[in-house]
């Protein structure tokens, strides 16, 4: 397996890279620390086995600062003025972006959950979100073969929509009742406090993120 | 037994309805928020277009969950799937739980049971989708400063400054009232159509 | 032990699911539980499950029902869940993480065991049920019989004295089926209880302590496994059960490539994006009047074969034939149906009727009701789709194809989970489209209703034919 030679990050730390990437977003005015942080988070990307999507990342970053400063205050006033804090705030949420996929794409679901009830989420909503995050790839495989006997029927237009919402929808009534049943005999009512094969620890990465995550923080909120 | 089941709160069962159904309005919302990505325009009124399409899955969990919680939950589990994916900032979070807990009170007021009173509700939490573009309020002058400072021309920045004022906050907030209001009227339209005579609610 | 004394049961809105219904099984025995659709064997399992009372709305419950010394009805699910597991009918529907590895866990953790206790037991699971080829998997990369063979490992792994499985085979195939007879085998040489409501009945010969034939939610007439298997074959049919024996025997194989008439395929590959092809250089005729079974593993690339005969799929060599037409992937479109797996996916309107118009828009109403006549669906021609029975479903969407004008028509798996007077049902509507001069071909694992409902076989195989 080739992810044992990449660094795995807790996913309660990715959850705290989210909330400093947030704190950063709304009190950063130094440009500085804007792109230290992103060069930060991408490295990090990169340790994590995600080497191509930070580059990127950082491509994409670049391009955004060129548009800024080269070409919006050059260009048209429709789309200067429509576009300029659409740019923005597109810049900001950089950092957010980038910890969002590296979560997506390194942080396996049930790891998540373990970080989540380790932090005493209520048990109600762990279970609830778990499912919806279950059931979206049954949204995908059921709309393709909802799609698949549209066009053998020829429907067309606006009733494609009815056709393809209405058949979703009724099914997912009717999963809901099983998964439930199946769920209920497999004592997922049981009040006692959960336990989970997966031991999640910090380690000295994890530390270092953090830590390298709060001095970001407070410089950005410091540095006017 | 019923009756017993009632009192007891959010049982399995109503967890993974709402579980299934909160995919099912993530996924619609999702879709819409992508074309919302074309123009800051479009992403401004982008919460009412969402309210105008996500009555289906919102009122058949109403209908299935007649308890309380079912749709705080529902908007927690929006929220955070667009907080932890990075896509949308804390905020999302904060109006999604300020927005459902009014709609709590709705359903609470109006027991659960009543088309009014899901429709209120659905108002409620359909504004909860103004977390999305709100930043852009937020942190407005943070904003024009940057811009300014990346050399734009002065009349440009009047208009942005135009654009971003307190009067398009103001659509922000009543496209989802009116798409939801809408909203709930083609759920019912398709409640009959469909779901009563198909009997599954 | 389980202990059902003068049971009499009602869901909401109806009466008399099951009457009167005694059953005590002892510690260690097999019990079949069989009958027709609807007789109430479901329900039999809910007992003991406690999914009634307990997840059952407004029922009414008579009698008394005890598993593992808990009273059913005053034990929390939870705490029956411990001694009492299930399996149910269908494999997509029974899990709740993305990997078979948080499945397999998923009961003990929510019984909050010992993380330590957990992976022992969950080695000794995999261990024991020889599943090494599951471990560490995403669940969307698996086979329906290999979801179904997770979700009876994950009840395995809490180590519950007795095992209630509701239909377990309805959507495997035939090696899968095996897979879970062997299963079965081993949990009773461990001694566990097992309860079994099932339609397929040959693979549970030589397995089974006693057969409860129930109809109408009574219990009619209950044997010694011996007894059971030995019945004869009228006495089988007139119950309404489906084969005794494994079904053999083969059907003459499919005609060569070239048939003036109906469909003929030479050469046929096809695959996904830039992959392997799943299917190469495959050739068959399929002549009107004859009905060609389509038979091979599951992943063989049946369900390839479909999509691309309906031109939802395009082809990478080969050439199809209708009548001696060459068709293209639309042209395919418009002359081919399929009767999917799961027909829910293909009915859309709020009418039988209206479903009707929606497939051929410009149909008079009076060829709508001849075709619905003949399919007797016109005494619900005013229901909503999804308010019919599994069978008139299937039915409506045939009754669509029908009137747009399809001539072939491509039925996937349409006897999964079907008892056999179901079974029967759908072997004489797909005989007759045939002698209307239609080419039918049939998707399908389920040899008993391939040996009597079709006339020859396309065996799917490593290598094309």
């Amino acid at each position: 397996m080739s992810m044992q030679k990449h660094l795995r990050i807790d996913p309660r730390t990715g959850l705290l890279l989210l909330v400093m990437s947030n704190i950063i977003a709304f009190t950063q005015n130094s440009f500085s620390v804007e792109t230290g942080w992103i060069l930060f988070l991408c490295l990090l990307a990169a340790f994590c086995g995600c080497g191509r999507a930070a580059a990127r990342w950082l491509l994409a970053f670049c391009l955004l600062l060129g548009l800024q400063y080269y070409v919006f205050p050059v260009s048209a006033k429709i789309i200067a003025t429509s576009f300029s804090i659409f740019a923005n705030y597109t810049r900001r949420m950089f950092p957010c972006l980038i910890v969002g996929m590296l979560m997506v794409k390194k942080t396996p679901l049930r790891d998540l959950i373990v970080g989540l009830r380790k932090w005493h989420f209520p048990q109600k909503l762990i279970v609830a979100v778990s499912v919806t995050l279950r059931y979206f790839p049954a949204i995908r495989e059921e709309a393709g073969y909802i799609r698949d006997a549209m066009k053998l029927r020829k429907i067309h237009g606006l009733q494609k929509v009815e056709c393809l919402v209405i058949p979703l929808m009724i099914s997912a009534t009717g999963t809901a009742e099983e998964l439930a049943a199946a769920a209920v005999t497999r004592g997922i009512e049981n009040p006692a406090p959960k336990t989970s094969v997966v031991e999640l620890r910090l380690t000295a990465a994890d530390g270092a993120c953090i830590l390298a995550g709060v001095l970001f923080t407070a410089a950005s909120c410091l540095i006017r | 037994m019923a009756s017993n089941n009632l009192n007891r709160g959010l049982t399995g069962k109503d967890l993974i309805t709402v579980g299934i159904f909160s995919a099912l309005y993530f996924v619609i919302n999702f879709i819409f928020m992508l074309l919302g990505g074309l123009h800051p325009l479009i992403w401004i009124l982008m919460p009412g277009f969402i309210a105008l399409f996500s009555g289906i899955p919102f009122m058949l969990m109403c209908a299935k969950v007649q308890k309380p919680w079912a749709v705080l939950l529902m908007g927690i589990i929006t929220g955070l799937i667009y907080f932890v994916t990075g896509q949308f900032t804390v905020v999302i979070l904060v109006t999604f739980v300020i927005s459902c807990a009014l709609a709590e009170l709705a359903r609470a007021v109006t027991k659960y049971g009543s088309f009014q009173g899901n429709t209120a509700a659905f108002v409620l939490f359909s504004l909860g989708m103004t977390g999305s573009p709100l930043p852009l309020w937020l942190m407005r002058d943070s904003f024009l400063s940057q811009i300014s400072s990346q050399g734009i021309p002065a009349d440009y920045l009047e208009t942005l400054k135009a654009v971003s004022s307190p009067a398009m906050l103001i659509v922000l907030f009543a496209a989802p009232v009116v798409g939801a209001i809408f909203g709930a009227y083609i759920t019912r339209g398709m409640f009959k159509k469909h779901f009563v005579k198909a009997g599954i609610v | 032990m389980i202990s059902i004394e003068d049971v009499s049961f009602g869901y909401s809105g109806e009466h008399g699911t099951l009457h009167d219904v005694t059953l005590k099984i002892r510690d260690g025995e097999c019990i079949l539980l069989c009958g027709e659709s609807g007789c109430g064997k479901t329900t039999v399992t809910k007992l003991m499950n406690g999914l009634v009372p307990h997840f059952t709305d407004g029922c009414a419950l008579e009698g008394r029902v005890s598993a593992e010394g808990l009273a059913v009805a005053e034990t929390e699910l939870y705490e029956l869940a411990k001694r009492v597991g299930s399996v149910f009918q269908n494999p997509k529907s029974q899990f709740f993480n993305l990997d078979s590895d948080s499945e397999l866990a998923f009961g003990l953790e929510n019984q909050g065991a010992a993380p330590d206790f957990i992976r022992t037991r969950l080695k000794e699971t995999v261990r024991n049920l020889r599943m090494e080829a599951l471990q560490g998997r995403s669940i969307f990369s698996m086979s329906g019989g290999e979801k179904q063979m997770l979700a009876f490992a994950s009840v395995y792994a809490m180590d519950p004295a007795v095992f209630v499985l509701d239909e377990p085979t309805a959507n495997l195939d035939e090696d899968a089926v095996k897979r879970l007879r062997e299963q079965l085998r081993f949990l009773k040489r461990q001694g566990h209880t097992v309860v079994i409501a099932e339609h397929r009945l040959w693979f549970l010969d030589g397995l089974i302590d006693r057969a409860v034939f129930l109809k109408n939610g009574r219990i009619e007439r209950s044997f010694s496994g011996g007894e059971f298997f030995s019945l004869p074959e009228r006495e089988r049919i007139d119950m309404g059960l489906r084969a005794l024996t494994p079904p053999d025997g083969a059907l003459p194989p499919a005609l060569p490539c070239g048939a003036a008439r109906g469909l003929s395929v030479e050469g046929l590959a096809c695959g996904f994006g830039k992959g392997e092809p799943v299917l190469r250089a495959l050739s068959f005729s399929a002549i009107p009047g004859e009905i060609l079974a389509v038979s091979g593993k599951n992943g063989i690339g049946k369900t390839t074969l479909t999509r691309c005969l309906c031109g939802l799929m395009r082809e990478r060599a080969g050439t199809v034939r209708l009548n001696g037409r060459r068709l293209n992937r639309k042209q395919r479109a418009k002359a081919a149906f399929c009767v999917m797996q799961d027909v829910n996916h293909q009915l859309f309107s709020d009418s039988v009727f209206g479903e009707c118009l929606l497939a051929a828009p410009g149909c008079t109403d009076e060829r709508v009701k001849e075709v619905l006549n003949r399919f007797d669906l016109l005494p619900f021609q005013e229901k909503h789709p999804m308010a019919l029975s599994g069978g008139q479903k299937q039915r409506l969407a045939i009754a669509t194809a029908v009137l747009s004008g399809k001539e072939l028509l491509i039925f996937d798996e349409p006897t999964s989970g079907l008892d056999y007077a179901h079974m029967m049902e759908v072997s004489s509507v797909v005989r007759r489209l045939a002698d209307e001069g239609r080419v039918v071909l049939i998707v399908t694992h389920d040899r008993e209703f391939l040996r009597c409902a079709c006339d020859r076989e396309l065996e799917l195989r490593e290598e094309g034919l």
